[in-house]
């Protein structure tokens, strides 16, 4: 399938870049989303990325999400934190500001907390996707 | 804005967007693949929907 991003089996996975820039990239991507799509240099995928996650996350915000603190005592607890953590300095200079305080009496309180779930889940995919196109493996 | 609908549909518009851009390329493509999949999560959304209806809690 030529519309398909993985690059063909028997092609060969070759690197795009060196270890540094690879992991550079990575972590790049983990602190902002479509930053390490943006060192990569693939423009239409950085953009669409950091418009869509920052906008997932800023609207679970403003529909009365909750930024768990990083609590790591009960799992559930922990797995929230983590989930939410993937967006990056998304929730760390949010959380370090004092937003996300979280309203559960709000009618949307649920959706505001689904939506900054799902931003951050989402930019961990993103992060092994900046990982495989430098690796070769994707276009 | 109090409707369970419109979220749904953000939702759905968003995340199909982030799952298009990272498993799809050439714009006729993603195009094709994110009308598909925005189709697939609001339809199955609704439709779970209505199957927990009669659940008591």
């Amino acid at each position: 399938m030529a519309d398909n991003l993985t690059v063909q089996e028997g092609q060969g996975a070759v690197p795009i870049a060196g270890p540094a820039k690879i992991f550079g990239a990575c972590v790049a991507a983990a602190l902002v989303p479509g930053l390490g799509h943006a060192a990569l240099q693939k423009w239409d995928r950085a953009l669409v990325f950091l418009g869509s996650i920052g906008l997932m996350f800023v609207l679970g915000l403003s529909l009365q999400g909750r930024l768990f603190d990083p609590d790591f005592s009960e799992f559930f607890a922990a797995l929230k934190f983590l989930a939410e953590a993937g967006s990056g300095l998304l929730y760390w200079i949010c959380w370090l500001g004092g937003m996300g305080a979280g309203m559960p009496t709000a009618y949307t309180y649920d959706y505001g907390n689904l939506f900054i779930y799902v931003a951050g889940l989402l930019n961990m995919l993103v992060v092994v996707d900046v990982f495989d196109i430098a690796m070769g493996r994707k276009r | 804005m109090k409707y369970h609908i419109f979220w749904l549909v953000v939702f759905s518009f968003l995340v199909s967007l982030v799952f298009t851009f990272l498993t799809k390329y050439g714009a006729r493509e993603r195009i094709r693949y994110f009308l598909y999949l925005f189709a697939c999560f609001v339809f199955f959304s609704i439709l779970a929907g209505w199957l927990m209806y009669p659940f008591p809690f």
